[in-house]
């Protein structure tokens, strides 16, 4: 049976891929998203790091050197790319708050703050003025979070423990999807009488209008109320990468997923077809232009032998910063690890260099010179480099 | 395909686990496949009957990034544990679909009374079968009794329809429906004599059933596909048992063979319309739909095909639901220790349907269509009926010129 053909086939189901296909979608070009599995998306705070590592996302950007994506996309795109995904997460009803020129700040449920730049509104009011007091609400046997991680280093924070019936986040979460549940926890709430300027939670404030949830009890007891990110599972991360898919499925993008790209067709300079590996039998999908988003080691657009660093679908040269010994550090934490540089270089267009292929784009964490885990830039330069890349491709599609 | 070994403890498939979000005592497809696995030796006696608790909808394995076959192995855990636990009588009454789907077939009026009286509902409890949802009804004239063959006879395009039980016995009309568009398209249909396809035997661990009714279709499909035809499926579950199970559960010698040769019905109506010129009108249909995908659609991995034929219909407006169970599972949700299970998951996949206020809502599985019709109130539709009335007003449109819809 021959395959069912598109204008762009984005490979790769994360926040980079799903931006490029809503800019394609958007720009009127058939697009289909491949994808092997879930995006680290689903793993992560919810919240998108433009820059955490300055207060000033934009200005820490600025001082970039020239091959660092962020400087291919020009801080217009950048502002262009986040205000876009914006309009989207306010469609998808799930709306985001923050401004990429300020950083704010998020509570960790060890107690800590963290920089980073768009919230979803129920992470709005974790950036407290010094001085607040603070009330936090844990739940029966929930893992991994421990409130006393954070009263003890947030003075003047003290908490309490409802029970739900269930220990698991995801658990907790659906039962707040339902009325007579947040009812009853409302109920409960108001009965402690809470002196406390805020009122914190950890994420788990129901899996589909998580802020008409917060509102909601924040009117009942007159509080300002937000959530705190926990450990995957985490469900912020699942409302963001669902909400982001509800609105790729309404503007027509067709998704292939659970099975990965297993072998590609080029032409000349072309590329014509991926294969899927369907269940039972190789499913090819058709593109006149394609786009590769299908991330860095985590989620195995990169993978890391002995020798060398490989790119998986089409083989493309990695860039890796000099010999193995001179990125090889045994702190992978150290922040300047210099595997986190490896990747797929691209030119202005995005289209990946030394390739003869004119109509492949690349985007995302399997881009070189990223660095994403020391500049704390994941989901920022996904949503960046995916529209830019999408533009490029848009342009040479027309 | 990777194994356990290559699970690096993401949680993915954890977040993606309908049981696990409403059932306190399901662990989760990360400790019920691989965790546990490695602790899974043959020669030992099984400890771990909460692994009877996963409904195998194939969600974890879907969401795995790393490949690994979570719900497979969770399956074979399931099939173990039943292997050396004796199971009780429901199990080898659903195991048993066909058998019970030809008796109530031809007694239809009478199973149908039964099934549904107040007497009945009693002795079902006793037998550890949920009550709460109205049984699917049996009708007389199966598709085994229908018209076999129809379409033009030397079209290059030959297909042999694997509608399985619930297309058969419980909704034929749908089945001669499928039958008639695909004629009315160009192919050569082919409808021979089948049993089931043996998935409910597997959700019931009995292997033996499983495999007997399997070997009897994939002797019969092969003949068809070694004469040129493609089988073709509309209902998804039996649609993942030949291409999925047949080969590497129930490892059948043709299992590859069928694999390869079987297409969900809407990827050649697809086909049909892209790649061979097949020129039909669609008419219009003003409905708001919400499409439920049924898991096993998703577990396919071949996207949603019906999805695209809907995009041709002129007026139709469509929302594609596709992060819901439905809870049923087949007969997963017919199961006393189940049924808690299986409201709140129906419940939870109704609101999001009933949240869109639509007119109706389709899905590609029996199973989704009943649970989901209960619970949300809303007709349930196969997607080939909202494609054959589309393509029946679009042939009355134009009746002045050729009719090719019949
Ligand atoms: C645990 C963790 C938590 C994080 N938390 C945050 C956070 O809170 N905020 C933040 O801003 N950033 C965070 N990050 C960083 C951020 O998540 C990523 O940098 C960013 O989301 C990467 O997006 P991506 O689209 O490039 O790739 P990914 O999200 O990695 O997606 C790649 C996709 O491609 C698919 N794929 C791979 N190979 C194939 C193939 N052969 N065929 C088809 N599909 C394929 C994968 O299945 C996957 O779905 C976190 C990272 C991690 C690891
Ligand atoms: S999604 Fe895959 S890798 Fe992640 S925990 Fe589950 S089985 Fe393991
Ligand atoms: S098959 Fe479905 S119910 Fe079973 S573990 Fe996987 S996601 Fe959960
Ligand atoms: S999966 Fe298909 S063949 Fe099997 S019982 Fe269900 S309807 Fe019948």
């Amino acid at each position: 049976m021959s395959a069912y053909g598109y204008d762009a086939v984005v490979i790769g189901g994360g926040v980079s891929g799903i931006m490029a296909s809503l800019t394609l979608a958007s720009g009127g070009f058939k697009t289909a998203l491949v994808s092997r599995g879930d995006p680290v998306c689903c793993l992560s705070t919810g919240c998108i790091d433009v820059f955490s590592h300055s207060d000033e996302p934009l200005s820490g950007i600025r001082a970039l050197l020239p091959d660092h994506p962020y400087s291919l996309v020009g801080e217009k795109g950048i502002k262009d790319a986040l205000s876009f995904f914006l309009e989207i997460m306010a469609e998808a009803g799930l709306p985001y708050e923050g401004d990429p020129g300020r950083n704010r700040k998020i509570l960790t449920p060890i107690g800590s703050t963290k920089n980073t730049c768009l919230v979803p509104r129920t992470m709005a009011h974790a950036d407290m003025p010094p001085g607040e007091y603070l009330h936090v609400i844990s739940f029966q046997g929930i893992k991994d979070f421990f409130p006393s991680y954070i009263t003890s280093r947030q003075r003047n924070s003290t908490y309490s423990v409802y029970d739900a019936g269930v220990p698991t986040t995801l658990g907790i979460a659906a039962r707040f999807d339902d009325a007579s549940f947040l009812d009853a926890f409302i109920t409960w709430l108001r009965g402690l009488e809470i002196p406390h300027d805020r009122v914190a939670l950890p994420a788990v404030l129901g899996t589909i209008d998580p802020a008409s949830v917060m509102e909601k009890i924040s009117r009942a007891i007159g509080r300002k109320v937000f959530e705190i990110p926990t450990l995957p599972p985490s469900v912020p991360g699942l409302r963001l990468f669902r909400a982001l898919k509800r609105v790729l499925q309404s503007r027509g993008v067709h998704l292939y997923w659970g099975k990965g790209v297993t072998s590609v067709e080029c032409q000349g300079r072309t590329v014509e077809a991926v294969t899927l590996a369907t269940t039972g039998r190789a499913k090819r999908v058709q593109g006149k232009a394609f786009v590769l988003a299908t991330g860095s080691f985590v989620s195995g657009g990169l993978f890391a032998g002995r020798d060398s660093v490989r790119e998986t679908v089409f083989d493309l040269p990695v860039a890796v910063p000099g010999e193995r010994k001179d990125w090889f550090n045994t702190d992978f934490f150290s922040g300047a690890h210099g595997i986190e540089r490896a990747g797929v270089r691209v030119d202005g267009s995005f289209r990946p260099v030394e390739t003869d292929l004119d109509n492949l784009f690349a985007c995302g964490s399997i881009l070189a010179e990223c660095e994403i885990m020391s500049l704390q830039c994941g989901h920022g330069l996904a949503v960046a480099t995916g529209v830019a890349a999408a533009k490029s491709c848009a342009q040479g599609l027309s | 395909m990777t194994t356990f070994e290559h699970c690096v403890r993401c949680t993915l498939c954890v977040e993606n686990c309908p049981v696990f979000k409403v059932n306190p005592a399901f662990p989760g497809p990360k400790q019920a496949g691989p965790d546990a696995q490695r602790f899974r030796l043959d020669g030992e006696r099984s400890v771990d009957d909460w692994v009877k608790l996963c409904c195998q909808c194939q969600r974890c394995q879907v969401a795995c990034p790393y490949g690994v076959n979570v719900s497979e192995i969770i399956l074979k855990a399931q099939l173990k544990y039943s292997r050396e636990h004796m199971s009780p009588f429901t199990a080898h009454l659903f195991a048993n679909t066909y058998h019970l789907g030809k008796l109530g077939a031809l007694a239809a009026p009478i199973t149908n009374a039964v099934t549904s009286s107040g007497a009945a509902r009693k002795v079902m409890g006793v037998l550890g079968l949920a009550t709460n949802l109205p049984m699917p009804e049996y009708r007389f004239l199966t598709l085994n009794r229908g018209r076999r063959r129809k379409g033009k006879r030397r079209s290059s395009r030959k297909v042999v329809f694997f509608h399985g039980c619930y297309l058969g016995f419980n909704r034929p009309d749908i089945g001669r429906g499928i039958r008639d568009l695909l004629a009315g398209l160009g192919c050569r249909v082919a409808i021979p004599s089948q049993t089931c396809c043996g998935l409910p035997a597997l959700g019931n661990s009995d292997l033996e059933i499983a495999k007997k009714f399997a070997r009897k279709n994939a002797r019969m499909l092969v003949e068809y596909i070694d004469r040129g035809y493609q089988v073709v499926y509309a209902c998804t579950s039996c649609g993942l048992t030949l291409v999925h199970d047949y080969p590497e559960v129930l490892e059948l010698p043709e299992g590859r063979k069928i694999a390869e040769n079987t297409y969900n019905v809407h990827e050649v109506i697809l086909d049909l319309l892209e790649n061979d010129g097949c020129s039909v009108e669609f008419g219009e249909v003003d409905r708001t739909i919400a499409y439920h995908i049924p898991c096993h659609l998703k577990a396919l991995g071949i996207g949603y095909p019906a999805a695209g034929v809907f995009e041709r219909i002129p007026g139709l407006r469509t929302t594609i639901l596709d992060d819901h169970c439905c809870g049923l599972a087949g007969s997963y949700g017919f199961k006393k220790k189940n049924q808690q299970t299986a409201e709140k998951l129906g419940t939870i996949a109704a609101s999001a349907i009933k949240a869109l206020e639509p007119d109706a809502l389709i899905s590609d599985c029996g199973a989704c269509r009943m649970q989901l019709g209960h619970y949300t109130g809303l007709p349930a539709l196969d997607p080939s009926e909202v494609i054959i009335a589309s393509l029946e007003k679009g042939a009355s449109k134009k009746s002045r010129g050729k009719r090719r819809i019949p």
